[in-house]
């Protein structure tokens, strides 16, 4: 009696798990929109993508909620920004994902970290006191779009090895999107050449590598620390720095509070940027699409005649 | 005489601990948030000394308090960018170092009543009017190999440790099976498994502090779970611990020692839990749960707890980042087998958590544990684990919790606890609790 029990459990186990298994694309699972949007212009039609968060959330702080480790369950690839940013809700959903395809070391693992350049890295000892820091790198690295050209050709790589079939296809794939890119980027600078060494302000150290690769200076951050939110006393330290400096331009993240900003813009005057973290890829936009909003929003801001205080959207 | 003296002076020092910590409290908060404008107006003279920093006109440092507050804090230096320069080999040296996580509790405390002591308490919940150093918790985690993860919480109390868990999880068997083998706490409900540094009030329910003990459920053992392959989250799971631990497993063998002659002489636990993601915003939890073992009145006699747990989280996924409110709730029904007797009880509580703004959060708290019956159905004083409770007890508990950063937070707690059978009057109580975290990143379950 129990041994027939036992025997028709597993039976079951085995039945349903592979009525899941036999799900005929790739599934592929990216921390952030930005690393789905490039899954998917790599992956086509061959595998389905799903982001674990929406550009609207800090991907710092994301509730690591049960369907998100289910999502993890059932990817043939995991793509994370790495750096640490997902430090604090992604190892408990790896756990429980029980999913040995997508552990460290496993095909199924792309710290998408490991092929740009990374900028921010310590070279010094860190403490918490200087506020919550990721001492192997700024972990903002999409921002760049020249380090999307690097992340779609390790996500191409690691497709055509889960996936050998396709693999011809996800390298036709990277090509078309690396030639258009790779357009879009030298329009791109081409635009922002007229700005090289436009002071701005940012909320968080999120623009780092926007910055670095469009030539802007971070002349101030609005949180005093990483993390730390602002207070009186600082801001006023920044209005007067982005007064001095001239800023035209504050750039923030939708997810943070922007009553300090939206004051620093009016008080300089500068046109306040809140900008989503990510492309709406539920909403059909690209990555390439997002970085265009980007680029056009700093534009209008730091042409010289927008001095006018200004909230964009 | 001379004890109507002691007591006016424990009434004394009782009334002294707690404006110590109420002074303590607010002293701790005014040096974190808003301050007197004195401090302000000096500051605009102290931000304008310096030559090379620019500075701005003291009308808009007045509109800027306005807007966001006063601050207490010195005048900023430049803000600075973080430091540059690649370094690859500082981030590979630590990577084969287990992840380390130190936390301190302590809290401060002061209860009604002429014992001044709670009706009864957790292992880590403040214990007298006066200091209570809760716990130093290590935690300690990291992948062993591909195959498993390893875990362990020590806790360090002022005069001993205890291995509170260390345990072995596999990461990859077939099926979306998973299992974990140690020393464990079990997953029976929502709360029994998670550590105080995840709790919102600065004490144990009381109703796994009277189920279990102590510390909550937990024992050598082993679990299975199994993520079903079903379009939502559903997880099964079973496991075998031992069932003795006056701490840990009171309603089962408690501080015997008993043979183990076949399976039912463990404690074995089955729990159900689903999830739903209604929307991106909003979350619910669902959870049943059982558990059963002998228990230490002999004769094969048992004990079953059958458990209802409920979790419904909202938080936005526009705007500013930590904001959500979550509303709580388990029952438990305890069933006893005694000689010649069969006890039955309930226990419950309800808990809503609102964090309202980026450092504050505030929480209440609504507990019941109904007295045991026996067969007749009425109340009954054979409960030998808790003589005294013949009647029903409700405890009323309200927080208000700052939190500096991620790392740290404060958190003052008033409750009402009243448990007539046991003391006549209420006891009421204030703790002033502080939790400080150092090292690898927690990560946070849900």
């Amino acid at each position: 009696m129990k041994r027939t029990v036992l025997s028709m459990f597993f039976s079951l186990i085995a039945t349903l798990s592979s009525v899941s298994a036999f799900a005929d694309s790739l599934e592929v699972v990216a921390t952030v929109p930005a690393l789905a949007s490039l899954a998917q212009e790599i992956g086509g039609d061959q595998i389905k993508v799903t982001s674990l968060s929406l550009p609207t959330q800090d991907p710092h702080f994301i509730d690591a909620r049960p369907s998100l480790a289910l999502a993890l369950n059932r990817a043939d690839l995991l793509l994370f920004v790495g750096l640490e940013l997902e430090q604090g809700w992604l190892p408990t959903l790896m756990t429980s994902a029980r999913n040995g395809k997508i552990q460290p070391g496993a095909s199924g693992y792309l710290d998408c970290s490991s092929v740009v350049e990374r900028l921010g890295v310590s070279n010094t000892a860190l403490d918490r006191r200087m506020g919550d820091v990721h001492p192997a790198g700024n972990p903002h690295y999409l921002f760049d779009p020249r380090n999307a050209l690097r992340v779609a050709q390790a996500i191409a790589e690691r497709l055509a090895a889960i996936d050998p079939e396709n693999a011809a296809s996800y390298q036709t794939r990277l090509e078309s999107f690396q030639t258009d890119l790779s357009q879009r980027i030298a329009a791109w600078e081409a635009r922002m050449v007229p700005f090289k060494g436009a002071p701005i302000i940012a909320y968080h150290s999120s623009w780092l590598y926007l910055a670095t690769w469009l030539g802007l200076t971070e002349v101030a951050f609005i949180e005093p620390k990483p993390g730390i939110a602002p207070t009186p006393a600082h801001v006023a330290q920044v209005l007067a720095i982005g007064r001095a400096k001239g800023v035209r331009a504050i750039l923030q993240e939708t997810f943070y509070a922007d009553s300090a900003s939206r004051l620093i813009a009016e008080k300089i005057p500068a046109r306040l940027l809140r900008l989503s973290a990510g492309p709406d890829v539920r909403g059909g936009e690209s990555y390439a699409a997002q970085i265009e909003k980007i680029v056009s929003a700093l534009e209008a801001a730091l042409l010289p005649q927008a001095h006018q205080a200004e909230v964009t959207p | 005489m001379t004890r109507l003296i002691r007591r006016r002076l424990q009434a004394r020092a009782a009334t002294f601990v707690a404006s110590v910590s109420l002074a303590a409290f607010c002293f701790l908060f005014s040096s974190l948030i808003p301050a007197p404008c004195a401090w302000a107006e000096s500051e605009i003279e102290s931000a304008a000394s310096p030559e090379s920093l620019p500075t701005i006109a003291p009308d808009e440092l007045a509109e800027i308090e306005r807007a966001l507050g006063q601050d207490s804090a010195k005048p900023n230096h430049p803000p600075q960018p973080p430091p540059a320069s690649a370094n690859p080999v500082v981030a590979a040296l630590s990577n084969f170092n287990p992840d380390l996580a130190v936390i301190l509790d302590v809290a401060a405390g002061w209860f009604s009543g002429e014992t001044g002591k709670p009706i009864t308490s957790g292992g880590h919940d403040p214990k007298k009017t006066g200091f209570t150093f809760q716990q130093l918790e290590l935690s300690i985690g990291k992948a062993v190999d591909p195959y498993f993860r390893f875990d362990a919480n020590l806790v360090f109390s002022q005069f001993g440790v205890e291995v509170e868990e260390a345990y072995a999880t596999s990461l990859a068997l077939p099926f979306s099976l998973q299992i974990r083998a140690g020393q464990l706490l079990t997953r029976f409900g929502r709360l029994n498994a998670s550590h105080p540094h995840s709790w919102e009030f600065a004490d144990q329910n009381f109703a796994l502090t009277r189920l279990f003990g102590a510390e909550g459920n937990r024992g050598l053992g082993l679990e299975l779970s199994w993520l079903m392959p079903l379009p939502w989250f559903t997880e099964i799971i079973v496991s075998a611990t031992d069932a003795t631990g006056a701490a840990t497993a009171r309603s089962f063998l408690g501080a015997g020692e008993f043979d183990i002659d076949s399976p039912l002489d463990f404690q074995l636990t089955a729990a159900l839990k689903q999830f739903f993601p209604i929307t991106d915003a909003l979350s619910l939890n669902l959870g049943l749960s059982a558990v059963t073992g002998p228990n230490s009145t002999g004769n094969g006699n048992r004990t079953d707890i059958y458990g209802l747990d409920f979790y419904l989280r909202y938080r936005p996924v526009t705007g500013a980042a930590l904001r959500w409110i979550a509303l709580q709730a388990e029952v438990f029904w305890r069933r006893r087998q005694i000689p010649d007797d069969l006890l039955q009880d309930v226990n419950a509580y309800a808990q809503l958590v609102w964090r309202f703004a980026d450092r504050w959060s505030v929480a209440a708290r609504y507990e019941w544990g109904s007295a045991a019956t026996g067969i007749d159905g009425e109340h009954t004083s054979l409960d030998w684990l808790d003589p005294e409770w013949t009647r029903d007890r409700q405890r009323v508990s309200a927080a208000a919790t700052f939190h500096p950063s991620e790392f740290s937070r404060l958190r003052l707690q008033g409750a009402r606890d009243h448990a007539p059978s046991i003391t006549p009057d209420p006891i009421w109580s204030v703790i002033l609790a502080a939790e400080f975290f150092v090292g690898a990143h927690a990560a946070h379950a849900f």
